[in-house]
């Protein structure tokens, strides 16, 4: 179980890395936890890693009045060791103490798993919830996208191979917002089953309910989200929940309804609490 | 083509020229000849090949060599005079934490990082602690014991 | 002798003592040596180009000009005869398993090519420019497809695709059915898995220039067998052929087999003279290595009102795959479920059909339980819905169909002897260590957080240490009814073992040792066991079917008493004391408060022959060879017993308690046994809830790496509770009874029989393995009640 032979660049800034992909040909590495296996599986063909450890516009994390930029090579240890500053009221330390095993988190990085977009990627449809912000670098310069925007389907994003996901801008959760997050998964590290995010904020009016980890992309659950905001009682929440879900354009068998139904009850129950 | 690299390997200074394709594993066994570092599944789930990379635990399986350039990599054989091993060790030899011993280099340096972290953690925080390191003999439990052994003989060693 | 007395109360280390194993060292500080870790100068790795697909014929193979000489196929080893492992039972259907394929493929993953190259990335570069024309044929992909009546065959030779059918009917099945007040019939699956030892399985061959003999390396439980086999079929003499298997990283069965990748790695070292080595990856175990279990059950069980057992219908289907592994067979699976069906149970009339069918997957071979884990799943879910029938506790209606312990000697419906225990003992310690009265009041309270909780419990005996008579009566290529061992003093006064048994985990290098001491009083310490290499043991079976300790216990045992009563001799020579007044300890022979030590001896008996009494031969070597008192097995049992917690929103179970009171006679050493124990319930966990390979309609395996095979972490494994009881077996030394395996056997029954308690309320029953959640979801989502409901 070895990997095919490809080149190997490393570059030491962004335009370097960004010139070694201008071809279209070549694939950046960030913590490899994801890509590495892949190539030792001989699952993805490629011609030439780029490694983006030398990077220094990649790496760190700076905190503004309203919010933080996490570069894309922070690991999610570094969140989880609580390294970088928190916005978002431990939610996204809680997440990503809960990626996988710590010798993996200890490389894995936030831009890598948000760039390949393995639907059942954590950081996924957390960004997704937190309607935070993707910087993508190009040949044209970086631009901003809204992280729902962001992801298209299963390891489907907007991303050129010949751009770089540069950064993660979230924007700082009020006091009055609450967070529950559902992730269930057959084994302790795997990958989710079923994700949910839900931020609760009654005060603002503002809610949002994410469910991850499905076929697609990540599902906003809008209605179920207002209802929860709104304070509705269990029983017809869950109404709600099974309404939303089989009205949506997902396809769900009885099974997964049963268990994305619970997952979102549990996630708003956990912000309630 | 293959590329040099220079790194760190249990305290000794390495240069080597390898194929960007390398795994650190195979760089370690078979350029290297250090071969407690096992093999169970090369695509990063098993645990067997955990090192400490600049002193964390990393699954050498799923780190290229050349991605590794710079790094302070040890592996167990470069602990046999850490003296936090030395304890660990002993502990699984007294509570029978491991049987056929291929899963069990791996287990001891996720052990010795779970116990730097968290230094009491109780059976379910040591078992999600080495919940990435799959062993197929033991069912865990001798691991689980020989942790918590570990654990207070580290104390203890650290009041004395 | 009994255990506990047997322990020498000086040092603690004899037959039944706790001792610490003598073999961690080396794997603590990472120097053990496993296949992969063994270089050779010149060494070329080996990748093999595997079958991508299920059934096809092979046209033609196009190796690319830059790799010529570097791939060989079946035509460049043709010497090397094919696998051919023959049942003797009537209508057996034999099939050449040859070492790469010739002609046709017939699973995903067979072998069809060897590639070479410096390291093994290039030899998988290699594979992958190989290009071969295969016309498809019908993927026989699930054994009801194979048995269709119209179905294309595996082998074409063949009439249809059933190995062998053969079944045992003792009694009036038709009074049990008439005399019976409730019937109850079921149908069970249990997936198809893989064996996963953490290494995987691997080969080194290499020519001996000076012993002018090959050397080959295999990650195996039997090399002394292995040579046998391996010799026949390169027509080689065993003399010029040495089998070593180094340490081993588990086995569980898979690595008990004659592989075609070691006929293949042995083939071409052989004919280019080139040290070569193939070290399987975790994809290659997953498609290619002997699979495990895929039963399918139809049952029926009469009974009285009460639940007692009158009589019971088998029908066992195994898919055993594409080929017989050898020496097993494809019909042991089969055969061995339907021929301990009745397990602890006294059940009179008994019709079991055992089907082995052939199909387009890999072989299936023993692993760890091998049909008793299927033979309990079967009768211990079927004992539970006799018990729901008869509207009575599932624990109370097992324990009064148990063969008493009155009863023993006991021959079962099925002609196995019994030797002794008491098995309705073994289930109400059990039980009572659960406390199934509590489990019962916290299911009537509900669970604050909604989940259901259930009880569930299973007891198996299992045949061990099983001689000559029981592999004879199998009618297997090889007859494993013995053990030897060789006991040699060095001049210095240690003392080594060369036993024909491997060691890869069991702590067999400890045991054995315990053994010694119990025979001569010699330090654990001071002994060293060498296995696991055909020129340095005598010739032996290996280690599997829960029969080392027994055999090579009492191949040791026999040997050191030799040993011992020589050394008794010449230490009271030494001593000038009468024999019969000396006795050993610490490595020493005393004499009152006098002493010679076991350094001394040696050295007379090595280095000084003047020293000796007279007429003594001269040097401290013994050999003896063991075999039970009666070979028909001594059989351990057990009842494992637990509750858990199903999640009825997600289908997530957890196992809140695990009780395992077993008996395995005499325990030599009972922390060690209990590891065993513990490991085997934790692979038995791996059966009933994750563990599973299945295959699509084109046969194709659907999992093939460690994402999509989960087994069991830290997590996923309770705290097993061990209890223990001894009941010295007839027939055996020390009355050791085999438990190599007993851990894996119950625990697919116990866990589903738990499962269904849970969900009884809920309308709902599984009947398979795993008990995935979402087979858990599927059962609670078509049933009524549980459509619109969420759980919170
Ligand atoms: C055993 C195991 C269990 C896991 N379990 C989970 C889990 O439960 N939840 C979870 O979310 N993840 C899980 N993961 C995945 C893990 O989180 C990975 O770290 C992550 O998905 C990828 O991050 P990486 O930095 O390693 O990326 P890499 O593997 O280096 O790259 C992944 C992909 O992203 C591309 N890429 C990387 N960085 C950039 C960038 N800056 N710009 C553009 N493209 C880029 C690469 O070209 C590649 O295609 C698991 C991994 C393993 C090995
Ligand atoms: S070998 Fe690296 S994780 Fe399994
Ligand atoms: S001891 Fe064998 S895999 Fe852990």
């Amino acid at each position: 179980m070895k990997p095919a032979p490809f080149a190997f660049h490393r570059p030491a800034s962004l335009a370097d890395a960004l010139a070694c992909l201008a071809t279209g040909e070549a694939r950046p590495l960030a913590g490899g936890q994801s890509l590495v296996p892949m190539l030792n599986l001989r699952l993805t063909p490629v011609d030439a890693l780029v490694e983006l450890r030398g990077v220094p516009e990649l790496a760190g994390a700076t905190e503004t009045p309203d919010g933080a930029v996490y570069g894309a090579l922070l690991t999610h240890a570094a969140f989880e060791d609580g390294q970088v500053p928190d916005v978002t009221r431990g939610l996204m330390r809680h997440v990503a103490g809960g990626i996988a095993y710590r010798a993996v988190r200890n490389r894995g990085t936030i831009g890598g798993a948000l760039a390949l977009a393995d639907p059942a990627a954590d950081w996924l449809t957390t960004v997704v919830a937190l309607d935070a912000e993707i910087g993508i670098a190009g040949a044209a310069g970086t631009r901003w996208v809204r992280a729902e925007d962001f992801v298209l389907g299963p390891y489907f994003t907007v991303l050129e191979p010949t751009e770089l996901l540069t950064a993660v801008r979230v924007r700082r959760l009020p006091q009055t917002t609450r967070w529950g997050v559902c992730k269930v998964a057959v084994k302790v590290g795997e990958y989710a089953e079923t994700l949910v995010v839900a931020l609760i904020d009654p005060a603002r009016g503002e809610s949002r309910v994410v469910l991850g980890a499905l076929d697609g992309a990540p599902l906003l659950l809008p209605a179920t989200a207002a209802a929860a905001g709104a304070g509705t009682a269990k029983a017809a929440l869950e109404q709600t929940v099974a309404v939303e879900l089989a009205g949506s354009d997902r396809d769900f068998t009885p099974a997964d309804l049963l268990l994305h139904a619970t997952a979102v009850t549990r996630a708003i129950a956990e912000a309630r609490s | 083509m293959k590329l040099p690299i220079s790194l760190t390997v249990n305290g000794e200074r390495v240069e080597a020229l390898v194929e960007p394709r390398l795994h650190l594993a195979d760089f370690l066994r078979e350029h290297l000849r250090l071969t407690a570092t096992h093999l169970g599944c090369e695509h990063g789930v098993c645990g067997a090949c955990t090192v400490l990379v600049d002193g964390a635990p990393a699954r050498a399986c799923i780190l290229l060599a050349v991605a590794a350039d710079g790094a302070d990599i040890r592996t167990l054989e470069g602990l046999a005079d850490d003296p936090r091993m030395a304890v660990i060790k002993e502990s699984f030899h007294q509570k029978h934490g491991l049987q056929c011993g291929f899963c069990t280099p791996g287990m001891l340096i996720t052990t010795l990082d779970l116990l730097a972290r968290k230094p009491a953690p109780d059976a379910a925080e040591i078992r999600a602690g080495i919940s990435g390191n799959l062993c197929r003999c033991t069912g865990y439990q001798g691991i689980v014991r020989s942790i918590q052994h570990a654990a207070a003989a580290l104390e203890q060693a650290e009041e004395a | 002798m009994n255990a506990a007395a047997a322990a020498d109360p000086n040092t603690g280390q004899g037959v039944g003592a706790p001792v610490l194993r003598n073999e961690d060292r080396r794997f603590l500080d990472g120097k053990g040596e496993y296949l992969a870790d063994i270089q050779l100068p010149g060494l070329l790795e080996v990748a093999f180009l595997r079958s991508p697909l299920a059934h096809a014929r092979i046209r033609g193979i196009a190796i690319p000009e830059a790799h010529r000489g570097r791939v060989f196929l079946a035509s460049d080893i043709a010497f090397a005869q094919p696998i051919s492992a023959v049942g003797a039972a009537p209508g057996f259907k034999a099939s050449d398993y040859p070492a790469l394929a010739v002609e046709k493929v017939r699973f995903v993953g067979e072998m069809i090519a060897i590639c070479l190259a410096p390291t093994r990335a290039e030899a998988e570069d290699i594979a992958q420019s190989i290009q071969v024309d295969f016309e498809e044929l019908p993927p026989l992909w699930d054994m009801d497809v194979a048995l269709a009546p119209d179905a294309p065959r595996v082998h074409e030779h063949w009439a249809d695709n059933v190995v062998v059918e053969t079944r045992i009917a003792v009694g009036d099945l038709a009074a049990a059915e008439r005399d019976a007040a409730i019937t109850v019939h079921r149908t069970l699956a249990m997936g198809r898995h893989a064996g996963v030892s953490l290494e995987g399985r691997g080969v080194i061959a290499h020519h001996d220039r000076r012993m002018d003999e090959l050397v080959v390396y295999s990650s195996t439980q039997f090399p002394h067998v292995i040579r046998t086999i391996l010799a026949r079929a390169l027509g080689l003499a065993e003399s010029k052929l040495r089998v070593v298997a180094p340490d081993v990283g588990g086995g569980f069965g898979i690595k008990n087999n004659f592989n075609p990748e070691e006929l293949a790695v042995a083939a071409l070292a052989l004919k280019l003279g080139k040290p070569l080595r193939w070290v399987e990856d975790r994809r290659e175990h997953l498609v290619a290595s002997p699979h495990a279990r895929e039963h399918r059950y139809d049952l029926t069980a009469y009974a009285d009102a009460r639940g007692r057992l009158l009589g019971l219908k088998a029908r066992v289907r195994v898919d055993a795959g594409a080929y017989s592994v050898w020496p097993w067979t494809a019909a042991m699976e089969a055969g061995m479920s339907a021929g301990i069906m009745t397990g602890p149970y006294d059940i009179p009339v008994y019709d079991g059909t055992a089907v082995t069918v052939c199909t387009n997957k890999s072989p299936l071979g023993p692993y760890r339980g091998v049909g008793r884990t299927g033979a309990a799943f079967a009768i211990e879910t079927l004992i539970d819905a006799v018990a729901r029938a008869a509207g009575r506790e599932p624990a109370d209606v097992r324990i009064e169909n148990m063969v008493a312990p009155d009863a023993m000697p006991y021959r079962s419906v099925t002609g196995k002897l019994y030797d002794s225990g008491d098995y309705p003992e073994c289930a109400r310690r059990a039980v009572a260590a659960i406390d199934l009265a509590a489990v019962r009041a916290r299911q009537g309270r509900g669970e604050p957080d909604g989940r259901l909780i259930g009880f569930g419990m299973a007891s198996y005996t299992e045949q061990s240490a099983h001689g000559t008579a029981e592999w004879v009566a199998r009618g297997l290529p090889v007859v494993f009814g013995y053990e030897p061992a060789l006991a040699r003093f060095t001049p210095d006064g240690k003392l080594i073992l060369h036993v024909g048994i491997q060691n890869h985990g069991q702590g067999l290098e400890t045991t054995l040792a315990q053994v010694a001491h119990q025979e001569l009083g010699i330090p654990v310490a001071d002994v060293v066991v060498r296995h696991g290499d055909s020129s340095l043991s005598p010739y032996g079976m290996g280690t599997f079917a829960s029969r080392s300790m027994t055999m090579a216990g009492g191949a040791v045992s026999l040997a050191c008493a030799r040993m011992a009563e020589k050394i008794r001799r010449i230490g009271a020579h030494l001593l000038q004391a009468p024999r019969e007044a000396v006795r050993l300890a610490g490595g020493q022979v005393w004499f009152g408060e006098q002493f010679v030590s076991f350094a001394q001896i040696a050295d007379a008996a090595y280095l000084h022959p003047e020293r000796l009494p007279e007429g003594e031969d001269p040097a401290l070597e013994e050999s003896a060879v063991y075999q039970p008192g009666r070979s028909t097995g001594a059989f351990s049992y057990a009842t494992h017993a637990c509750t858990l917690a199903v999640d009825p929103g997600t289908g997530l179970i957890e196992i809140l308690d695990y009780v395992v009171c077993h008996d395995c006679g005499t325990m030599v050493n009972p922390l060690l046994v209990e590891a065993q124990v513990v490991g085997g319930v934790a692979q038995g966990l791996g059966t009933a809830l994750f563990e599973e390979i299945p295959y699509d309609e084109n046969g194709q395996p659907l999992a093939s790496t460690f994402l999509d095979y989960m087994i069991p972490g830290a997590c996923e494994v309770p705290d097993v509770r061990v209890l223990h009881m001894e009941t010295p077996s007839p027939h055996t030394r020390f009355g050791i009874k085999g438990m190599g395996e007993g851990g894996a056997i119950s625990p697919p029954a116990a866990v589903v029989n738990a499962l269904n308690d849970a969900l009884r309320r809920r309308g709902v029953e599984l009947a398979c393995t795993p008990v995935t959640p979402l087979r858990v979801r599927e059962a609670l989502a078509a049933a009524p009640r549980a459509k619109t409901e969420v759980v919170a």
